[in-house]
């Protein structure tokens, strides 16, 4: 993958080149990162230059309405055998309001239905502004990541169509189908719905679902509702319940699994400008009788206008272990162009009944300065002590140019 | 009955109807460097406070499911892929990095250590990222005995055998049986035992659905267990 990211990198470049002569607009960011880590595979130090790159060209047309957009990155590891590194997350060619209805992409991009997720080789048409019903239609191949690299094959594909609700302006509905090719075999076949209805101008129901239907199951089902008796306080209360599902072309499919189950209670509620905080309790459902509890509050100050702190805390005490820490962050604003921030991280965690709790704590101290209007400058760095490390010190020094 | 269906039918395409002519959906990409505290002086009172409220990295699928039509009014795709795929050129301090991509806050602190408790929740999160072979690719990095699972603990030269007098393992797998795949990818430990008939790995409800597998993957899966033309 990376050499193929790379190539195309670089045409979207030559095109950017050419489109200069039909005054495109170019933006986007470059961003050039030094980045130092332990790598878990080798527990060797690792030491990366990498460069990530966003940009988006647009009014490649008179009438604006042709685009390009692409986002990718390079990495050079200088230490420790990784060597080069590329990944293409999306690039694309848009069209939009073709016939003042059609809207056309091209390329690699990420497509979202509610049956189904993909990055796509392909092309996705939307169906709008004819009526109260939009269409979607997307299609080619499955683009999939691995930790490094692209892992798949030439047969994996990907094909997605929806029916939603246009131009209604409280009610949200989406029906879709999604399927999946496993080189060549059809993995998946997924249905899904999803709907949002906002009604009393304080209240806003929502569900969403996935039928498989190889196996015949709901494989997830989330109905729910947020209250807002004032515009600071929102409620919401969710039941949600999960049926693990499988490719079709895996021995896993065939496999009876539990299902399981979850109802969660929230509350945000932003106090003043300066005060905010929220909490919340999840109560699991295993079958064959387990259970779990998951406690949940945060906080978030403002006490004097260039200082912000933040505080989490949850809590989880099922049958899978238990976890319960925090995450305090402060930001402070010296100046317009430069703020420092800092912050902690600290969970203890019992793996099983028969071990021990263990601990593992994160700090991080960074800093932020703007050189210019399009220009900054970042460092953070970080220490972990847990387990696994004494003292296990990463960090990155990020250069941003925006254009 | 006809006509009374025939007549709510009407209204109902009406009200529709009415509506649609109504509705005025805004573009929001001018408001997209807006803080979100903000969004309520405009949304107030109608029912439409702010998406992103504390609970949003959980709550955002469904406001998220018509990806080019809610999130796309704001956010350009980075947006997306930063957390759902990696990568991060645009993180904020307190934004972590995993080697060379930025991780979602939902994994704090030592999370190599915490993620088997935390995947053992729902069911589905792990996937909603990660392709399976992404675990896979990882977990078969590690030196066996160094993974701890219940079922397996304390037995073999490496702590990592299984035993069926512990009875722990048909409880793990029906509640989680992702977090075996990650390890045994092709399933050759499970058909050891479960192809020879005495322990039907099958759900309730084979018989109605097991053409759909056939319908779909072929032999593929049928004939790591059974013989050619006995399933």
């Amino acid at each position: 993958m990376g050499i193929k990211g790379f190539t195309r990198l670089l045409l979207l470049g030559s095109v950017l080149t050419a489109s200069t002569a039909w005054s495109a607009e170019i933006h986007g960011r470059s961003s050039t990162q030094l980045l130092w880590f332990n790598n878990y595979f080798n527990d060797q130090r690792q030491i990366e230059l990498g460069e990530y790159l966003r940009m988006s060209v647009t009014n490649l047309d008179k009438a604006g309405k042709a685009s390009l957009f692409g986002y990718g990155r390079m990495t050079q590891d200088l230490n420790n055998g990784e060597g080069f590194n590329g990944r293409l997350y999306y690039l694309y060619g848009e069209y939009r309001g073709l016939f003042d209805k059609l809207d056309i992409r091209l390329g690699r991009q990420f497509v979202n239905l509610a049956a189904g997720t993909a990055i796509i080789d392909g092309g996705q048409v939307d169906l709008n502004n004819a009526g109260p019903i939009g269409l979607t239609v997307f299609g080619g191949r499955n683009v999939i990541f691995s930790l490094d690299e692209e892992n798949g094959h030439g047969g994996d594909l990907a094909l997605g169509v929806a029916a939603y609700l246009n131009g209604f302006k409280s009610t949200d509905l989406e029906v879709s189908w999604f399927r999946k090719w496993d080189d060549w075999n059809i993995a998946r076949d997924t249905l899904g719905a999803s709907v949002k209805q906002y009604l009393f101008n304080n209240l806003r129901v929502y569900g969403n679902t996935r039928y498989d239907v190889v196996s015949e199951t709901f494989s997830e089902v989330l109905a729910g509702a947020k209250y807002y008796p004032t515009s600071n306080l929102v409620l919401t209360g969710e039941w949600y319940q999960s049926y693990p599902v499988f490719d079709a072309t895996s021995i896993y499919s065939v496999f009876a699994v539990d299902r399981y189950q979850e109802a969660v209670f929230r509350a945000d509620y932003t106090i003043t400008e300066q005060i905010a905080v929220h909490g919340g309790y999840t109560r699991q459902w295993f079958e064959g009788g387990a259970n779990g509890n998951i406690y949940q509050a945060g906080l978030s100050v403002r006490p004097v206008e260039p200082l912000q702190l933040n505080f989490e805390y949850d809590n989880n005490q099922g049958y899978n272990g238990k976890t319960h820490g925090f995450i305090a962050d402060a930001y402070y604003d010296v100046t317009k162009s430069l703020q420092l921030s800092g912050g902690i991280a600290y969970d203890t965690y019992q793996r099983d009944v028969l071990s021990d709790d263990e601990i593992a704590r994160l700090y991080w101290v960074g800093g932020k300065y703007r050189l210019a209007k399009n220009m900054s400058a970042s460092l953070r760095v970080e220490n972990n002590v847990n387990a696994v490390y004494d003292n296990d010190v990463q960090g990155r020094f990020v250069f941003d140019y925006d254009f | 009955m006809k006509k009374w269906f025939i007549a709510l039918l009407l209204l109902t395409v009406s009200a529709f109807t009415v509506q649609m002519a109504l509705a005025d959906k805004m573009s929001h990409k001018e408001y997209a460097t807006t803080p979100i505290g903000e969004c309520n002086a405009c949304h107030k009172g109608e029912g439409i406070a702010p998406n992103h409220d504390a609970d949003w990295v959980r709550g955002h699928r469904v406001v998220a499911s018509r990806a080019g039509k809610n999130c796309a009014d704001c956010h350009v795709q980075q947006f997306c892929l930063d957390c759902h795929q990696g990568g991060g050129i645009e993180a904020d301090l307190s934004t972590r990095t995993f080697m060379r991509d930025y991780v979602p806050k939902s994994h704090r602190s030592n999370f190599l250590s915490i993620h088997p408790t935390k995947a053992l929740d729902n069911p589905q999160t792990c996937t909603r990222c990660h392709d399976q072979s992404y675990c896979n690719e990882c977990h078969a990095r590690f030196p066996k005995g160094s993974l701890r699972i219940k079922s397996h603990l304390m037995l073999g030269p490496n702590g990592q055998k299984y035993s069926f007098g512990l009875g722990e393992h048909a409880i793990e797998a029906r509640r989680n049986l992702q977090s075996c795949q990650t390890c045994h990818p092709e399933g050759d430990v499970c058909i050891q035992c479960h192809s020879s008939g005495k322990t039907s790995p099958h759900p309730r409800n084979w018989n109605s659905i097991k053409n759909n597998y056939k319908d779909r993957a072929g032999s593929r899966v049928c004939t790591k267990c059974h013989l050619p033309g006995t399933y």
